[in-house]
């Protein structure tokens, strides 16, 4: 679906578009009345904690909704379906061991092709394919708990992977782990390669910066947003005080 | 550090039973070798009280785990495992019973447990669920969807060493602020950070297209 990633997609590709959402989260306005359209392979979400990244993660991923405005994704309406979004979607979030559902490696792995209608056979075949690929061939069948932090985070990608989205959301996916891991799974998030569109959000500036476009969130509005270096330093700036 | 390893073994213990392999046992699909288990578990569980059942029991069990490929290593493991369970059960009958009920009642029920963790471990998790999901079919007429049920199953059984691992935590932080331990102060923290993974494992199980 994405031709060549790091260019912005030709006309009529999929993209993100937000017009005037706002999210009410209880008493806290999550997101407030935020447009912008994203249409480049690799987009990261940089912002301080509460700024609004998370819940735009969650509504473009169909895990809510937002209270006003339009979200569409790839073509599809995340108010009015979001079962259809969510095929489109896989998402890796921040806590590895928050998205172990398999009692081992490959069977997690597996999950994620479970309601699919591919055949057992097809299933293992594609299974054994995905862990050479995150280098967890060895693992297939140790426990998913027994794993490091950062296995457990590359086992995440991997089943999120294998159901071939149309776009990957990885909220804060490193935030668990230390400087070798987090260098393990950004390789594998922002290597060229499975032609889905990529949304990172992430305090990490260095993986920010290796995105194609950036968008900085500030108090549930965009305050930011294009080259990731100078959405970068923007942000660095508001740090100052 | 002893105490986290010890609690990630625990949890190690409870999940990971399945133990990978060739024989004839791993390669029987999960259903019948369910059925077949069952009717084996239910044959030594009818045997009259007598030292012939207590020889029939221990030699049945060790059959099985040497037909099966798994060994008398495993079966010591598994024995090792259910220690105390087999310890409690001959003491209390050896207080109400003679030597020979009480010996023929643990041996039943020793080989009952051995051979019910033939099952789990010569079939992976995921069969196991199918099988069960196959099994509950007929459930579906009633309104009760099988593979819901199998994914309730699966979570559960799979949130048992994070929980322990949870537990672990909140009793740590407690020990490094220097709070006294007791139910209240640990029941409250704990409650509250099961319900925060519950909130995030529904958010990945949403996300990986489940409904």
């Amino acid at each position: 679906m994405i031709d060549d990633i790091g260019q912005p997609m030709q006309p009529g590709q999929p993209v993100i578009q937000l017009d005037h959402v706002t999210s009410q989260l209880g008493d806290t306005l999550a997101l407030d009345d935020v447009s912008l359209r994203l249409d480049t392979a690799r987009i990261a979400v940089i912002g301080s904690n509460g700024s609004g990244k998370s819940t735009f993660a969650r509504l473009i991923g169909g895990l809510t909704r937002p209270s006003t405005g339009g979200v569409r994704v790839h073509g599809v309406d995340a108010a009015k379906d979001a079962t259809a979004l969510r095929r489109l979607v896989s998402i890796v979030f921040s806590n590895p061991d928050a998205q172990i559902v398999m009692p081992t490696v490959a069977e997690d792995v597996a999950f994620s092709l479970r309601g699919t209608k591919l055949s057992k056979p097809e299933i293992a075949a594609q299974v054994a394919t995905a862990l050479d690929d995150f280098r967890l061939t060895e693992l297939a069948d140790r426990s998913a708990h027994e794993l490091s932090g950062g296995q457990k985070q590359l086992l995440a990608l991997c089943g999120a992977l294998i159901r071939r989205p149309a776009l990957l959301i990885a909220d804060e996916p490193t935030a668990y782990l230390d400087a070798r891991n987090s260098r393990a799974v950004a390789e594998h998030l922002l290597r060229p390669q499975g032609g889905h569109q990529l949304v990172l959000v992430t305090h990490d500036l260095e993986l920010a910066a290796r995105c194609d476009t950036a968008v900085l969130f500030d108090g549930g509005r965009v305050v930011a947003q294009g080259e990731p270096t100078e959405v970068i330093d923007a942000y660095r700036a508001s740090l100052r005080w | 550090m002893r105490t986290a390893r010890a609690s990630d073994g625990d949890g190690h213990a409870m999940i990971t039973l399945y133990r990978p392999g060739n024989g004839w046992l791993h390669r029987l699909p999960a259903g019948p070798k369910a059925f077949g288990i069952l009717v084996v578990v239910l044959v030594i569980s009818l045997l009259p009280t007598s030292w012939w059942t207590v020889m029939i029991a221990v030699s049945v069990t060790v059959l099985g785990y040497l037909a099966s490929g798994l060994g008398l290593r495993e079966l010591g493991r598994q024995v090792l495992l259910i220690r105390w369970i087999i310890t409690i059960t001959v003491v209390g009958q050896l207080i109400f019973l003679d030597v020979e009920s009480a010996l023929s009642n643990t041996s039943r029920m020793m080989a009952a447990i051995l051979f019910a963790a033939l099952l789990v471990l010569s079939t992976r998790v995921g069969d196991l669920l199918d099988a069960f999901e196959r099994g509950l079919r007929p459930l579906g007429r009633l309104g009760i969807d099988p593979a819901r049920i199998a994914l309730m199953l699966a979570v559960a059984i799979n949130t048992v060493p994070v929980l322990a691992r949870l537990a672990l935590s909140v009793r740590e932080a407690q020990r490094a602020r220097g709070t006294r331990s007791s139910l209240f102060t640990f029941v409250v923290p704990f409650l509250v950070v099961a319900l925060k993974h519950a909130d995030e494992l529904g958010d990945a199980l949403t996300a990986r297209g489940v409904r």
